[in-house]
Formats: C-alpha cells, structure tokens, sequence
C-alpha cells in the first residue's frame, strides 16, 4: 500500500506511524493481520488527516451527521425484523414493535433520529455558508452536500408513510397530490409515486422500497463521495488563516467530535426513551373529520402552499421551493470572490440569513396555525359510551377475553378500517370462518357505535362513567343517534340535543320520550314509553334535563 | 503525550459505551420475545359418537394463534382413539422426530410416518424407525352433556 502521506504532522505519536516496530507480543495477531491486510495504513488514511491550524469545535458536524447515519441505519435495519409493508399489517405489526420497552425505544431513535439528523444536515449548511466552505476548490463537495440533504428529506418523507395510520396516509395523500403540479410531467411523477390507481398496497410497498432499498444505496455513495471531496481538498479551516503547523485530525479533533457526538447522541436518547409519538388510528381513506399535518421540518412548505390558492399553488408547491434550490446550487458561483470571512462578504450572508429567516418563520407559522378541534377529540361522545355498553352486553366476550381467541375487551384497539369493523360486528364469522360463534343479531346504530367505541379505545382507554351516563349512552346509541345530535355526533332530522336542557325540566322529557303526542302534539317522534325500562327513562330525562 | 494519550483513552471509552449501549438496546430488540398466551384452551372436535372403537380418526383443528403481530389461524391434526367404553385419548399428528405428520394405515393398524419411516402403535408408542419417543399426548375430555369431545390446544 502506498502512503499519501511523507511526513508525520505535528503530534503524531511514534506508535501511530505505518510501521510499528515487531516484536510487542499483544501486537503479534495484529502484525500478522497488517501483513496480510495493510489495515495500520488504512487506519492512517482514514484518521490521520492534517487538519489547519484553529479547527476548531464549529468543525464537528460533520462527524455529528455521520453517527446520526449510523443510529438511524442501524435501528432502521433492525426495525425490518418485525416490520411488515403491506396496508393489512403494517399497523399491526408496528404495534407489535412498540408493544416492549426494547422496540419503543428503537423505534423512537428511528423517529427523533430523522429529526435530529434534519437539525444537524442544516446547521452544517449554515456552518459552510457562514465560513464560505462551498468556494472553489470545494463546489463538488457543496452539491453533493445539497443532494444528501435533498435525500435525508426524502427519507423523511418515505418513512412517514410506513406506519399506515392517519398521519401517515394523509400525508402521503397530500405529497402525492403535490407531485401533480410538477410542470409537463405531473401525472408521471404522481404515478410513479402512488405505483397503483390510489395510495394503497403499490404505494406502501414502493415507498418502502425507496425507504430501506433506493435511498440507503444513494445516501452511501453520497456520504462517500462528499467525504473524499472533502479529504481530496482538505478542510477549509478558519476564515483567516492562522499561524502554526497543521494538526493531525485523530486524537485532537477527534475528541472534539467525539464529544459532540456523545452530546447529540444523549440528547436522542433521552427523547426515545419513551419512544415516539403514539400511532394514530389505523389510515381511513372515508374519514372527513381527520386534519392532516406534515411533520415539523415540512411545515414550512405546508404553510407557504396556504399563501398561493387556486391557480397559484404551484407557485408556493414547486416555484417558491425551486428557486430556494436553484439559488443554493448556484451559490458558489453566485458569490465567486475567494473572500471567506463572513464579515466581509455582507450580500452573501444578507441573502442566506433572510432566506433561513424565511424557513424558521414560515415553519413557525405553520406550528402554530393548527386547527382547534384536535383537542375535542379527547372527549368520549354517547355513541362511544354506548358502544361499550354493547360489546359488553353482546356476545362480543366469547372471543375477546383474556384467555379466548382474540384480544380482550378492554384491549381492543382498531387495526383496520371501520368497514372491517362494522362488517366483523355485524358477523364474526364472515372475517373468522368456522372460528367465531354464529353473530348475535344486531340493529345498525349498535353496530356503528361499536365501531364508534373500538376506535376511540384505540387512542385512549376508557375512563369509566356513573351508571346513569352508560345507561345513557346504551339509550342513545340504540335509539337516538339516528334522529339527534349531541355534541356534534349523530342524525338531523330532529332537533340538536346539546343544550337542550336550558328549555325544559325532566318531567317533561320523560313524558315526552314515553308518549311524545302527550306534550307535543305534532311530534313525528315515535313513542318509547314500551321499549325503555323505568331506570332508562328516568336516566335519559335527568341527562337531558342536565344538558345546559 | 499524556495529553494524548488522554484523548485516545476518552475516544475509546465514549465510542465503547455508545457501541455497548445501541448494542444493548438493539440486541434485546432482535430478541424480543411475544408475551404468549398461558395455553389450555379446550376445543370441540366433534362428537364421541362418530368415532369407532379402537380406530384412530383424525380431526382437523381450527385453531388461532398469535404470531408476534399476526393473528394466524392455524390448523392442526389430533388423533382421536375410543377405547370402546368411556375413555378416549387424543394423540398429536406430529411426528416426535423431525415434525412430519404421521398417518393411521389401517392394514396394519398403526401410525406411520411417511418422511423417515417412524411407526407408532394405536397408543401413539414407538414400533420402529427414528422416533426417540411417544406421540405426544393431547389433553381429551367428553362433554356429557353434548356428547362433544374437547381436546386442550
């Protein structure tokens, strides 16, 4: 092997050269191995780089992205274990993964790890602005840095989908759409995109593909690339040029950055230690009330899309968004001079500071511009109340029991979409065949707030109510969801019911649920006084009279 | 170069407590095993009387299993032998030697199995061949009532 290097730099230890003298005898394996590998001249390649003189601790991360790579290619290869890309599974089988602490917190490094890895790729862009590293002779390296930014985010984008809940099939939705402005070629970039006619099993297998195939062979090469553009011009160093010899980079810089790393990479496992953010429910293509947002690092895009309505969106999708690239791209030839000291290049600087303010403050809009009614959607409605009322009562224990054939009761938890639920409820059977007990007849409001209830519970557990709200919600979901509404949920050809309390007392609403021509004449409600017992007539009318 | 040595003792230490820690983590992670289900539940198949004295019928059991993530419905073969009068016992299709399924040949009324030539008495023993042991035996009750016979799985 032939050595790059002639002379030893300044603070090269004796023992770190090429050649160690023989005959140290915990040093004979590794003689033996150098004789037949050469490994000490790679190792001097790899670490003993001259670094300039006042490298100083704005250098390192570099080495902070590179182990960020590491943890998230690690814990990404070890995730495909248990992962399974198809839309039936998927949610499942991540479920499974966040069902022990080990995965919880692989999975968490995964998630905290692309945000990490997004932070660290900016703040190195920011650190080569400022210091004027992209100047000549280091283009090459300044483009294949954008590239491996460009890639990070579509990792990003990719992996979002992979749960198969809510967030990630909204999102995916969103982006694909998205792609349908590319100018000439929309219905090819989205086809490419969704692989089938919509985002679903083609779609969740491509980006799987892409995610843990595709990106990681690009993102290799690239890193490699951009490292040995970086060794074949050395290091820019110091705006100025200080005095004094070059510095070996291992042990003196490496312990800079081995420092840092030990920080950043504490930093993510103190986020992970309880893992990532909860799975939403299971993705639903019908579901109208789900509000689909991007993950943070997108919601400066998610935002600038809102500023261009109509016609104009492809200003703010693809124009806006071109132009930020185009504008990075050409930056070493845009400011051309071979000045580096930031202070002394002010348009440069002027330009890259107004267009990062631009990003942080669109992000931030986009943060705080999110609607109001995600926190409603903490609240148990009656039909969910009801719902539970009824896979107690139904024959729904058989099998959901602890020691029976499928998941508790008290630990269902939604992995499919509400057809498949109704259709399981309705007949156990028809999913299970030759399994389950022959179906239990069910009227279409139980069915419905069944599946109410079992897809609240995939969110939260239930937290119990008093006798009489259950009773309640068994009522209401049996008979009057159809017609009524309370808080929001239920039909319109009656009156709403949420306030209905403030016009009239219990006695007449029990009067009125039992005969209504009793106390309205007119009324097209039909009387319940023979299908409810005495304890439900006087819950409703109680609950109904509360209803301020 | 004690400062040096210094440096290279603290990179060496940092980076051996990141490697030990992601192994840790990553390691209990590939070996994380699902919280099973205490076994032992009973399952009908079929009636005490379809079966014949001392012939072994062999019922297909629908059965499901939780497979890490998935919900597997699994099939399994138990022998069901009637001893005439009122004891029945179920023996496991699975060969105790490699796990091929065994077969009742009636000419010779015995078990075979058709992979390496292990045969089985009417009572599941060993006549012949590799088998190391017995078929296993299934927990088997009758229901009085029904007539059903239930086997443990």
């Amino acid at each position: 092997m032939t050595e790059p290097h002639t002379a030893r730099p300044r603070g090269m230890g004796p023992g770190e050269g090429p050649s160690r003298g023989p005959g140290r005898r915990p040093g004979l394996i590794f003689d033996w191995l150098h004789a037949r590998t050469g490994f000490r001249g790679a190792r001097h390649v790899l670490l003993d780089e001259p670094l300039p003189s006042g490298t100083g601790w704005f250098f390192t991360l570099g080495s902070v992205l590179l182990g960020l790579l590491a943890v998230q290619i690690l814990t990404g290869a070890f995730l495909t274990l248990y992962y399974a890309a198809t839309p039936d599974h998927a949610y499942d089988s991540i479920r499974f993964i966040i069902s022990a602490v080990p995965g919880r917190i692989v999975r968490g490094l995964h998630h905290y790890g692309a945000s990490f890895l997004v932070v660290a790729a900016v703040l190195h862009m920011v650190r080569v602005v400022v210091f004027g590293s992209y100047k000549a002779p280091r283009e090459a390296t300044w483009l294949s840095g954008l590239v491996l930014l460009g890639l990070i985010l579509a990792f990003s984008l990719t992996g979002y989908l992979l749960p198969w809940d809510q967030r990630a099939y909204w999102a995916t939705v969103v982006t694909i759409n998205i792609s349908r402005l590319t100018p000439l070629a929309g219905e090819l970039v989205s086809g490419l995109l969704r692989g089938g006619a919509s985002v679903g099993a083609l779609t969740l297998t491509r980006w799987y593909a892409i995610h843990v195939i595709f990106l990681p062979l690009a993102l290799l090469s690239l890193t490699v690339l951009h490292i040995v553009l970086m060794r074949r011009h050395g290091i820019s160093g110091p705006v100025r040029p200080r005095p004094g010899d070059p510095i070996p980079f291992y042990p003196w810089q490496a312990a800079r950055d081995t420092t840092i790393v030990a920080v950043v990479l504490v930093a993510l496992a103190a986020f992970a230690w309880n893992g990532a953010p909860p799975l939403e429910a299971p993705a639903d293509p019908s579901d109208s009330t789900y509000i689909p947002r991007p993950e943070w690092y997108f919601l400066g895009l998610f935002q600038l899309l809102k500023y261009f309505p109509g016609k104009w969106e492809i200003v703010g999708a693809m124009v806006v968004p071109g132009i930020v690239a185009a504008l990075l791209v050409l930056l070493p030839w845009l400011d051309r001079t071979p000045v580096r000291d930031p202070r002394r290049r002010p348009l440069a600087m002027l330009f890259f500071t107004s267009g990062l303010f631009g990003v942080v403050l669109l992000t931030s809009l986009g943060w705080r511009d999110r609607p109001r009614n995600v926190a409603a959607a903490g609240t148990w409605t009656l039909r969910e109340i009801g719902g539970r009322q009824f896979t107690q009562s139904r024959g729904c224990a058989k099998c959901h029991a602890t020691e029976g054939l499928a998941d508790p009761l008290e630990a269902l938890s939604a992995s499919r979409g509400p057809e498949w639920l109704a259709g399981h409820v309705e007949d156990p059977e028809m999913i299970a065949p030759g399994i389950r007990e022959s179906p239990h007849s069910l009227g279409e409001r139980e069915v419905a707030a069944i599946v109410a209830y079992v897809r609240k519970l995939s969110r939260q557990p239930y937290p119990g109510f008093d006798a009489q709200t259950e009773t309640v919600g068994r009522v209401y979901g049996r008979f009057c969801v159809g017609c009524h509404t309370i808080d929001g949920d239920g039909g319109k050809d009656g009156p709403d019911l949420s306030h209905v309390g403030t016009k009239h007392e219990v006695d007449y609403f029990r009067r009125l649920i039992e005969d209504p021509e009793s106390v309205k004449p007119d009324a097209e409600m039909p009387s319940f006084g023979s299908k409810l017992t005495e304890t439900e007539l006087n819950a409703m009318a109680t609950y109904l009279a509360g209803r301020k | 170069m004690h400062r040096r040595r210094a440096l290279i003792v603290f990179i060496n230490s940092v980076i051996a407590l990141i490697g030990g820690g992601l192994t840790a983590v990553l390691g209990a992670f590939a070996t994380m095993r699902p919280s099973t289900r205490a076994e032992g539940r009973w399952v009908r198949a079929g009636l005490a009387a379809d079966l014949t004295p001392n012939v072994p019928v062999p019922r297909v059991l629908s059965l499901s299993r939780q497979d890490g993530w998935y919900r597997e419905r699994a099939r399994a073969t138990v022998f069901l032998v009637w001893d005439g009068s009122k004891g029945v016992h179920a023996l496991s299709a699975t060969c105790t030697h490699l796990g091929c399924q065994v077969r009742w040949d009636e000419a010779s009324t015995k078990f075979r199995c058709p992979c390496h030539g292990g045969v089985f008495d009417q009572q599941g023993n060993v006549i012949e061949g590799p088998p190391p042991r017995a078929l296993n035996r299934v927990d088997v009750r009758l229901d009085e009532n029904t007539g059903a016979v239930l086997v443990r799985v």
